[in-house]
């Protein structure tokens, strides 16, 4: 809204910078108070407002001339006394709710200046309701009443005010605009000065649409228009008796009381005979014609205000009706299309329309056809002992209050009938144009403050529960509990014999079947076959023979084996944080996992982790869960003597990089530390003693272990962005894992011991260490701190511990010249045409690849696109 | 060049000071009012603190507030008067529309 500001408004805009520079005072002097000075002043004021609540209610009756003053004095003593009650308990200062399992604690901030309007229907209960609120959240509030009721509004205000300063209120904290025609123009300026914070609107249509149009926060009301269902299983005396007082209330000037009534046929003639005998009028047709002409304004086609809070007989006097004088209420049937109705609309008088209906779906629809003619959002009600009539009235109604079995207007105020919030502001969310739906009251007076303290990580280590890791210890198997055993195997097993090495071990009461058709990385499609021939065989027990494709295919199998209604896709879902991801695993698994590896490189007999290739889109598909931890591993470095030297190489490298960034991942412990450190240094040391003699089974043990160590490690500690650009390389060029990690190590690792461009935000991440962790391997291998060249002008990232990253990066340099792996790309055999043609969909992998989440820092795409960019040329060793 | 006094207010502030009255009344001084005993202002308080510093600069006299208790501070920020946020050292508070998220 813009207010146009004119010579004329001079005065006035004085007159309204002195009462919001009043408030601005006191609200800030308000933030000084404790819970408990400001409780005393509530607690004054409700006194104050129960002492005079007679008083205010013959004021405010003879100055509108609505309503009945014995209802208006019971609106004074909800507002006050029953208000009270219900907040005199509440915190509104300081720290007001603690949620210890969120370690997080809201505390409350003031909203500041308060205008609020207040309307002729209810003068004097609308102020003490909205004063005591203001005082109880250390807000100070400027009145604007209704003109037409300005005097009782405002004598109720100073009523008040008087008892809260004599109980220290700030002073100012209560002031209100003084009766005089130019309030209105007043109330417009005062809705858009700077230092007002809220406006809190109760009152006309046009008064509270001015308050949202302000640009001010607003807190209103919609107009009503209450339907209400009398369902045939209601107790329908009691029903009639509750209407009557809910109508009859102030005269029916309450907005939420009954406007239409929707009878079941089968109650109808009952209710009706009721109402009658209770002193209501049932209209006949033309009489409703009648009545609708006055107590409708033929030009809006709303409510006559000259009726508002008028008794029936004079409404029925007007319509030229001649009823008794002590008639409760005008009863007028409705026909035709009801939406279309004249009295079909918000009728503040005791002026009641009624429809028959034939059926719950019939009477819920019909009350819609109300609800939705203008009263969205505000009051609806139902009479029934049918509790699933009133949740399928209530899933329907668009209202904020649905009351049940109690009179709307009496029962909508909150306290009195049900444990609703008091209120005498009723939020009718944005059915009617509202920011709430809530029976307003101080919570919505206060700003709320949320401390969230950092929630840490829980960090558990697991790990497979059964490890084998003697040379000869296959022989496990001997006493293996099986009867019926699922080999699963790739053909090499059966060539190097070492299928036959499981199978003589097995019992012979043991059925036994093999699976030997798993390749390299195998796609979904095999892993399929697999489960089938599993869910004839009927094993007990699953033994997977092989190298990390072999492993993890078995891990997926027993997975879809034993919960055959999981869906790939919903398991195989990235995820940003292990604790919100949508992926839902089983629990536990039937059927037992014997992992035995014949290689030493991915450590998958310990992780949680399975990999498949899913070959349309070339990219690798990574299971997660502690429910694929085989049961058993056993590593018989036995079986790997035979295992060809690139193969050696290539696994071992694997190890070495789940190692390396094991150590570094921002979910490393000092569990997954000490392993990581450990492999490192047997890779080291054993390697290059193996690959002098491949058939030595003591170095073969050592590099067994060295791999299942880092297995564990991952399987806790996770990987980095080495694995991110290995699977994309992997997958686009069907490069073995081994080959691809290794050709991205010496650049990961001087990236990832870097400053980072962008630290990872992870709430177990405090302090980025990649650095020192580097470091530390080095010293665990007992290097010593190369020599940096000086001549390298960008030094912004450079540490401390570069000396000894180095000198790590030379050694993984050297080992690869011992072992014959690549350090590059190129090296790959991969063409710089080739390369350079896949180069946006490898960044595009390796980018959306989980791996990246646990890295020590935030990858950046042009940090991804940097690292291929590094790795593809041959390299020097590191200087 | 003017001489300048320190003051320190104790307890309440809830009404006006006589001797910092005096002091500004005097012209001769600038003065430091040392706030870090104050333990509650009232709207009172509020109002002379800012009629004394319109005091002081009609005779050319700096005041400054220095050790303010986060509780009176509040209350300044919160009351949005310029002359005593100047006299904290603090700048004028400034709109929020600036800059949305």
């Amino acid at each position: 809204m813009v207010a146009v500001i004119n010579d004329q408004d001079i005065a006035l805009n004085e007159r309204v910078n002195n009462l919001v520079r009043r408030a601005r005072l006191a609200a800030a002097v308000f933030t000084q108070y404790s819970q408990e000075q400001v409780d005393a002043i509530v607690k004054a004021m409700t006194l104050a407002a129960i002492g005079a609540a007679q008083k205010l209610a013959i004021a405010a009756r003879e100055e509108t001339k609505m309503g009945l003053v014995e209802d208006k004095i019971l609106k004074n003593l909800v507002a006050s006394e029953f208000h009270y009650y219900q907040i005199k308990d509440k915190r509104t200062v300081g720290i007001i709710r603690e949620f210890p399992e969120d370690n997080m604690v809201e505390v409350a901030e003031p909203v500041g200046v308060i205008v609020a309007l207040s309307p002729v229907t209810n003068p004097t209960s609308t102020i003490i309701f909205k004063s005591i609120a203001a005082a109880k959240t250390r807000n100070s509030i400027i009145f604007s009443p209704h003109l037409m009721a300005a005097d009782s509004s405002n004598l109720a205000a100073k009523i008040l005010y008087e008892a809260a300063i004599q109980a220290g209120a700030p002073k100012d904290f209560i002031t209100w605009i003084e009766k005089s025609p130019r309030l209105r123009r007043m109330t417009e300026l005062m809705m858009v000065h700077k230092e007002v914070d809220l406006i809190f609107a109760t009152g006309g249509t046009q008064m509270v649409k001015a308050a949202y149009s302000s640009g001010k926060p607003a807190l209103g009301v919609g107009s009503g228009n209450t339907p209400v269902y009398v369902h045939k299983s209601a107790a329908v005396l009691s029903a009639a008796m509750d209407i009557i007082i809910s109508k009859t209330f102030d005269n029916g000037t309450e907005c939420p009381s009954e406007q239409t009534l929707i009878i079941d046929a089968g109650v109808a003639d009952q209710l009706l005979a009721e109402f009658k005998r209770l002193g209501c009028y049932i209209c006949s047709l033309d009489e409703v014609e009648k009545v609708a002409d006055v107590a409708i304004d033929p030009h809006r086609g709303g409510m006559n205000y000259k009726l508002v809070g008028q008794p029936a007989y004079i409404i029925a006097e007007q319509a030229g009706l001649c009823v008794p004088k002590e008639t409760k209420i005008l009863l007028c049937p409705l026909t035709g299309e009801l939406r279309h109705h004249k009295l079909a609309v918000e009728k503040l008088m005791p002026v009641l329309g009624y429809v028959i209906v034939d059926s719950v779906q019939e009477g819920i629809n019909r009350s819609l056809d109300i609800n939705y003619t203008g009263g969205t959002g505000h009051t609806a009600g139902i009479f029934a002992e049918d509790d699933e009539v009133v949740e399928r009235f209530a899933d329907a109604i668009n209202a904020g209050r649905v009351i049940v079995n109690c009179p709307t207007s009496i029962g909508g105020l909150g306290g009195v009938y049900n444990n609703l919030d008091t209120t005498l502001v009723f939020g009718c969310g944005t059915g009617g144009g509202n920011i709430t739906t809530d029976n307003v009251g101080i919570k919505n007076l206060l700003n709320y403050k949320r401390v969230p303290k950092r929630s840490n990580f829980t960090l558990t280590f697991k790990t497979t529960k059964n490890i084998y890791i003697n040379p000869g210890s296959i022989d496990h198997l001997r006493s293996l509990k099986t009867k019926r055993a699922f080999v699963v195997t790739s053909r090499s097993a059966a060539t190097r014999g070492h299928l036959s090495l499981i199978l003589e071990r097995l019992a012979p009461d043991c059925r036994v079947n093999v699976f030997s058709d798993i390749s390299v990385e195998p796609d979904f499609g095999t892993i399929q076959a697999a489960i089938e021939m599993m869910r004839k065989a009927q094993p007990d027990t699953i033994i997977a023979l092989g190298g990390g494709s072999v492993l993890d295919a078995a891990k997926i199998m027993r997975l879809f084996y034993d919960s055959p209604q999981l869906k790939l896709e919903e398991v195989a879902v990235n995820f940003l944080d292990f604790r919100h991801r949508l992926a839902v695993f089983p629990q536990k698994s039937n059927t037992q996992l014997v992992a035995i590896p014949t290689t030493s490189g991915t450590g998958s007999e310990v992780t949680p982790f399975a990999v498949f290739k899913d070959k349309v889109s070339h990219q690798k598909v990574s299971l997660i869960d502690e429910c694929l931890l085989p049961d058993v591993a056993i590593l018989d470095a036995n079986l790997t003597k035979s295992l060809p030297q690139d193969i050696t190489v290539d696994t071992a490298f694997d190890a070495l990089t789940h190692a390396l960034e094991s150590l570094v991942s921002t979910l490393a412990s000092d569990y997954t530390d000490g392993l990581a450190l450990e492999a490192i240094r047997l890779i080291f040391e054993a390697l290059p003693e193996v690959l002098k003699n491949g058939s030595n089974v003591l170095w073969r043990h050592k590099l067994h272990n060295a791999a299942c160590l880092a297995g564990m490690a991952i399987g806790n500690a996770s990987v980095g962005v080495n694995h991110a650009l290995a699977h994309s390389l992997g997958a686009y060029f069907n490069i073995s894992h081994g080959k691809a990690n290794s050709v991205f190590l010496l650049s990961t690792i001087a990236y990832n011991s870097k400053i980072p461009h962008k630290f990872m935000a992870v709430s177990s991440y405090p302090l980025w260490v990649a650095d020192q962790k580097y470091a530390r391997a080095a010293q665990f291998l007992n290097l010593t701190a190369a020599e940096i060249q000086n001549n390298k002008t960008d030094t912004t990232s450079q540490t401390k511990y570069e000396g000894l990253v180095t000198a790590l990066r030379q050694a993984i340099y050297d080992l690869a010249i011992t072992a014959n792996q690549p350090k590059s790309i190129a090296e790959l055999g991969i063409t710089e045409e080739d390369f350079k043609q896949a180069f946006p969909e490898l960044v595009r992998l390796a980018f959306e690849d989980m791996s990246l989440r646990t890295n020590p820092s935030c990858p950046l795409v042009d940090d991804i696109e940097q690292l291929f960019i590094e790795s593809y040329p041959p390299r020097q060793r590191p200087s | 060049m003017k001489q300048s006094e320190l003051y320190k207010i104790i307890g309440k502030l809830t009404q006006s000071v006589n001797e910092v009255d005096a002091l500004i009344a005097s012209g001769k001084t600038d003065l430091t009012i040392d706030l870090s005993a104050c333990t509650f202002i009232s709207v009172e308080g509020l109002e002379w603190l800012e009629e004394m510093l319109m005091r002081a600069n009609s005779h050319q006299a700096k005041v400054k507030f220095v050790n303010i208790p986060t509780t009176i501070y509040k209350v300044f920020k919160v009351a949005h008067i310029d002359n005593i946020l100047e006299a904290c050292g603090s700048a004028k508070p400034t709109g929020r529309d600036a800059t949305t998220c």
